[in-house]
This record gives structure tokens, C-alpha cells and sequence, in this order.
């Protein structure tokens, strides 16, 4: 049986795709922030099959120390059960923030949640995903097209838009998918983006101010089901002949921005791994 | 340029601490939350190359408050600046509260303020300017019903700064008061700004601005800072409409609100 760790996987696409993975025989485990909505997300995928393999871990993984507390539970969980192997992570958690707002270290909580904690998170199952040859898989978006990371200020300390802040992250995901290729594709580890759509779910309802909510309230409508884009995860974590590709929409790859380069995704990782404190040259030395 | 924050460890004092450490200024961060110092120590270390201390400590708490000073005259700790942010409010009826939760309001806002700044400029950096900042709050300007106790604790704090400012300014002392409106600092703030509807949105100001402009400010000599053309106009209004009027005005306002709020 294999292995799926899911963060964001209490409502939206997260939840979606977590009841298709449990259909096909996956041991799900899902990461939110909520108890109420993580018990309801399992008690759902139980109520479709009663021999569905599912658990679901509580954290908030826009703080640093709860990725950590987390993916020490994990790991134990994997070593215990699944012969320490994790055949896909899906970095999925998101959000969306109307006014800068900071996490415990300071950080943006965009930048914090939607890019930071996949790559911490990343970084410790990463000796599971090696031992299973696994993939890493994150939720990104076309909106991260006509962006350039801010560089002189990732925090957007300087004139902060709620836009801004969610496309850049999401460029985040895509840079750090090459980063890990570059540097994992090696030891058969794959890691892709899926662009979900446009996709109804209330991501932007969500701790928003009321213009955000507003705006989101008239846009989700024109989105599809969630269940449309968890098929994209089901195929690239089912995928016998590993693609090449990197962007993946609706089962197929797709082109993404021009500033996805080795140079950005070098420079994303070493920020990434000073604001984390941690060196992914270093995996499996603590 | 040696910086001391207090109440760093809540949103305000995060954004604080960071605008400080992006102009390379080293902190001195204290909090009643002893974690989220640890964190917000690591956070800052991390993306700025600027030495950052901590101390956990309840300014309410003389013993508390002492033991620290102890610790900073150890060091032979010398300030530039001091930044007040520590504070706190329990909104609704005055009668709904408990006595004691209540007197806290004034006991950190008022009393610890006082007590620190008192502290703080002792421990000045001699012969440079030194430059202090008080956290104070649009409800500064109106007497405010359902938030009576932390409209006045604020109140006390605008009108101690311009009184110290005068007493101060021949020591090459500037005092700046910070009146901001609503800020998205907290989880929590979020849901009263919602409650709202278009008006939270309006009266909200956004927090890296507010920061950056505070520190400004206060380093080339101003007195007061009010961000927002919205919340100027208000508090301004508060000025020539009778007080009496406007304690009806804002008691109907936020009535509506905490009802709408806890409808949603
Ligand atoms: N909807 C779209 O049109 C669209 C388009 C492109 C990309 N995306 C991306 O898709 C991903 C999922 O979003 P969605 O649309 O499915 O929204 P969603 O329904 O709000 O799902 C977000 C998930 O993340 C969880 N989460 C939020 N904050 C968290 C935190 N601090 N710690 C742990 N978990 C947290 C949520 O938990 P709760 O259940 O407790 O809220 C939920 O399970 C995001 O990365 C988003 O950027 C969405």
C-alpha cells in the first residue's frame, strides 16, 4: 500500500483529492489546521469506504515549530507502519491574506504558509520520499505568470498587495519544484505543480477583509468542483512512466512562466533554507 | 542605533521589530510571551544581520520588571529608542467585565508604560538623541462606550506624551504618539473588521505602512501620527462635535457591530 501525506487536506482541493486517493487504495495522511474540519474530512472518506486507510494530523504549518512537531509525528507514523516510506507529499495548504500579517518569526503569512512550510515540510520527510522514490507534488496556479519574486523585500514590507502576495508565492511553488528536481531527480525523487483552475472553494473567504470576500464570493462561482483538479494529483502520483514535465493542468503538462529558472530556483533555495534554518545538502546528518 | 520594544511578540511589535531590523538597528525585545519572543528572535536573526536580545517579562510586575533592568544594567545595555507597544483592551459593557480584568487594562496600558519609560530613559545613551514612541489609538480622540476603559488608558497615554514632550525636548528627547485606527494584527481583528462590512475596510490601515512611517516620524521630530486621511477626518471631528453627541454616535455604531458580528 502506498503512502500519501496531504497538507490542506480539511476542505477545498485538499479534501477532494484525499477522497480520491483513499478510493484508490491510498493510506492517506492529511494535515489541517482545524480539529472540527479534520474530523469531518475523515469521517467523510469513512463513511465511503469503512476500510479506508485514513488519518488526519492537526497543525498550524504557517509556524515553523508546528511543521516540525508535525513531521516528527509523521515520520514516526511512517517508520512504525509504513516501513518509512512516503510515496508522495502534497504541498497543498494555502491562503489568502487582505493586509500584511506576520507569523510567529515575523515572516508574511502568505509567503509563510503557501511557500515556507511545503519546503520545511519537504525537507523533513525527505528521507522517506528518497527510501520510496516518491513525488513531490505542490498546489500552485497560473497566477503565478507576470510576477517576478521581489527580492530585496519577499516579506512585501514595502506597499503589500494581497495579489502580489499570492502570485509570488505561488511562482514560490513552481521555483521550489525545479530546486528539487535539480537537486533530487537523482536519487528518483519527482516533484511537479498542478494549476487547479479556477476552482469553487472559499480560499478567499477565509480570514479576508471585505473587499477580498467580496471579490472571491463573485469569481468562485465561475470555478469548477474541486474534484476536477484532484484527478491531476491522481495521475501524477499513479503515473507509471515518470513524466519529465514540471506544470501539469487537467492530467497535462503545460508552459509556465519564463522567470522559472535554475538561477531563481538556486536563489529561492538558499533564502528558503536561511529562513528556515535548515540545508538540504545536510538531509539525514541530524 | 539600540532599540528596546515592548510587547514585540503580538503583530504590532513583530512589524515593528522588523522594520528596526531592516534598517539594521540591534533590538532589545520584551513580552509577557516568552515563545513567541524565541521565534520572532529567530525569524528577525535570520533575514537581518542585526543582534537581537530577548527577555520575557510581565511589565506589570515591578519584580518582574526589575530583574530585567538588573539584566540590562549588567550588560551595560544603552537605549536610542523605546518603543511602547505593549497594551491590551477587553472590549464590551463596562459591566460586563470582571473587576480585576478591568483594572489590568490601566495596569499595563497606564501604569507599566510609565514604568518602563521611566526606566528607559534613565538608561539613555548619553549624549545622543534619544527618541520614544507610545502606542495610543484612534480611540484616543472620543470617549468611546463598550470600550470605555481602553478609550481612557489611551487617552491618558496621548496626553502624558505631549505633556513629557515638553519637559523632555530641551534634553534632545522626542516623543511621538501613534493614533492609528484599525490594524490587522491579531487573528481575532480579522473578524471585527469583517463585522464591519465596507467601513472595516476603510478605517483599516495597512500595517507596513504604519510602522515605517511611526519610526520616520518619531526620528525627525514629530508629535503626533494619525495614519489614514479617513481616520485624520474622524478624529478631527472629534474635536468640535460635543463629546456627548459622539459617545451616543459611536454607542449605536458598535452595538450594531458586535451584534452583526456575533450573528455571523
Ligand atoms: N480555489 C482556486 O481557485 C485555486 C486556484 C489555484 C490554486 N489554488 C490553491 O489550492 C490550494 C488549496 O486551496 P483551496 O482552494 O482548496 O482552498 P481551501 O478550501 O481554503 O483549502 C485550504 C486548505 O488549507 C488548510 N489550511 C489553511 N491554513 C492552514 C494552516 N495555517 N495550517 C494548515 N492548514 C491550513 C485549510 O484548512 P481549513 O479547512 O481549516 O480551512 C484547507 O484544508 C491553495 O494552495 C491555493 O492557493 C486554489
Amino acid at each position: 500500500m502506498k503512502t500519501v501525506v496531504i497538507t490542506g487536506a480539511s476542505s477545498g482541493i485538499g479534501l477532494e483529492t484525499a477522497r480520491l486517493l483513499a478510493r484508490l487504495g491510498y493510506n492517506v495522511l492529511g494535515i489541517g489546521r482545524s480539529e472540527a474540519n479534520c474530523n469531518k474530512a475523515k469521517e467523510l472518506i469513512l463513511s465511503e469506504n469503512t476500510n479506508a486507510k485514513v488519518e488526519y494530523f492537526l497543525a498550524d504549518l504557517m509556524q515553523q515549530r508546528e511543521v516540525n512537531r508535525v513531521s516528527e509525528k509523521i515520520n514516526a507514523y511512517l517508520n512504525e507502519r509504513c516501513n518509512g516510506e512516503l510515496h508522495a507529499l502534497i504541498n497543498n495548504a494555502g491562503c489568502v491574506r487582505s493586509w500584511y500579517m506576520t507569523t510567529y518569526e515575523g515572516y508574511e503569512q502568505q509567503f509563510a504558509l503557501n511557500h515556507l512550510a511545503g519546503f520545511l515540510l519537504t525537507y523533513k520527510l525527505l528521507p522517506a520520499l528518497k527510501k520510496a522514490q516518491g513525488r513531490v507534488i505542490m498546489t500552485g496556479s497560473d497566477s503565478h505568470k507576470g510576477i517576478k519574486v521581489h527580492w530585496n523585500d519577499v516579506m512585501l514590507r514595502h506597499r503589500y498587495n494581497p495579489l502580489t502576495a499570492y502570485k509570488q508565492s505561488k511562482l514560490c511553488n513552481l521555483l521550489f519544484a525545479k530546486g528539487l528536481n535539480d537537486r533530487f531527480a537523482s536519487d528518483g525523487i519527482r516533484a511537479y505543480v498542478v494549476d487547479p483552475g479556477l476552482v469553487n472553494t472559499d480560499i478567499g473567504n477565509k480570514d479576508t477583509g471585505f473587499l477580498v470576500n467580496l471579490i472571491w464570493k463573485i469569481r468562485k462561482k465561475h470555478g469548477v468542483s474541486p474534484d476536477v483538479p484532484a484527478k491531476t494529483y491522481a495521475y501524477l502520483c499513479e503515473v507509471k512512466d515518470v513524466p519529465d514535465g514540471l506544470y501539469f493542468y487537467l492530467c497535462k503538462e503545460k508552459n509556465y512562466s519564463k522567470e522559472v529558472t535554475k538561477e531563481n530556483a538556486d536563489r529561492l533555495f538558499e533564502l528558503s533554507e536561511r529562513l528556515c534554518d535548515i540545508q538540504y545538502g545536510k538531509v539525514g546528518m541530524t | 542605533m539600540n532599540v528596546m520594544i515592548t510587547g514585540a511578540a503580538g503583530g504590532l511589535g513583530r512589524a515593528m521589530a522588523n522594520e528596526c531590523a531592516s534598517r539594521g538597528y540591534n533590538l532589545f525585545l520584551t513580552d509577557i510571551n516568552e515563545d513567541g519572543l524565541t521565534c520572532l528572535k529567530q525569524g528577525l536573526e535570520r533575514q537581518f544581520s542585526v543582534t537581537v536580545t530577548t527577555m520575557a517579562c510581565d511589565l506589570t510586575n515591578t519584580e518582574s520588571v526589575d530583574k530585567m533592568l538588573d539584566v540590562i544594567d549588567k550588560h551595560g545595555i544603552r537605549f536610542d529608542m523605546l518603543l511602547n507597544v505593549a497594551g491590551m483592551d477587553y472590549e464590551g459593557e463596562f459591566m460586563g467585565h470582571e473587576r480585576e480584568k478591568l483594572v489590568k487594562i490601566v495596569l499595563l496600558n497606564n501604569a507599566a508604560t510609565l514604568r518602563i519609560t521611566h526606566a528607559i530613559i534613565k538608561r539613555r545613551r548619553p549624549g545622543k538623541k534619544f527618541t520614544i514612541v507610545f502606542v495610543s489609538s484612534l480611540a484616543s480622540m472620543f470617549p468611546m462606550p463598550l470600550k470605555a476603559t481602553y478609550a481612557a488608558s489611551k487617552r491618558f497615554l496621548l496626553d502624558f506624551a505631549t505633556s513629557l514632550r515638553q519637559e523632555l525636548k530641551r534634553q534632545d528627547v522626542n516623543v511621538l504618539t501613534l493614533c492609528p485606527g484599525g490594524m490587522v494584527t491579531t487573528p481575532g481583528a480579522i473578524n471585527g473588521i469583517k463585522a464591519q462590512g465596507f467601513w472595516g475596510d476603510a478605517t483599516t490601515n495597512p500595517l507596513e505602512g504604519v510602522v515605517r512611517n511611526t519610526i520616520d516620524r518619531a526620528l525627525s521630530g514629530k508629535r503626533l501620527y494619525v495614519p489614514g486621511m479617513l481616520n485624520r477626518i474622524l478624529s478631527f471631528l472629534g474635536k468640535i462635535i460635543p463629546s456627548t453627541w459622539v459617545a451616543k454616535v459611536i454607542y449605536w455604531r458598535w452595538k450594531e457591530v458586535s451584534h452583526n458580528g456575533s450573528a455571523s
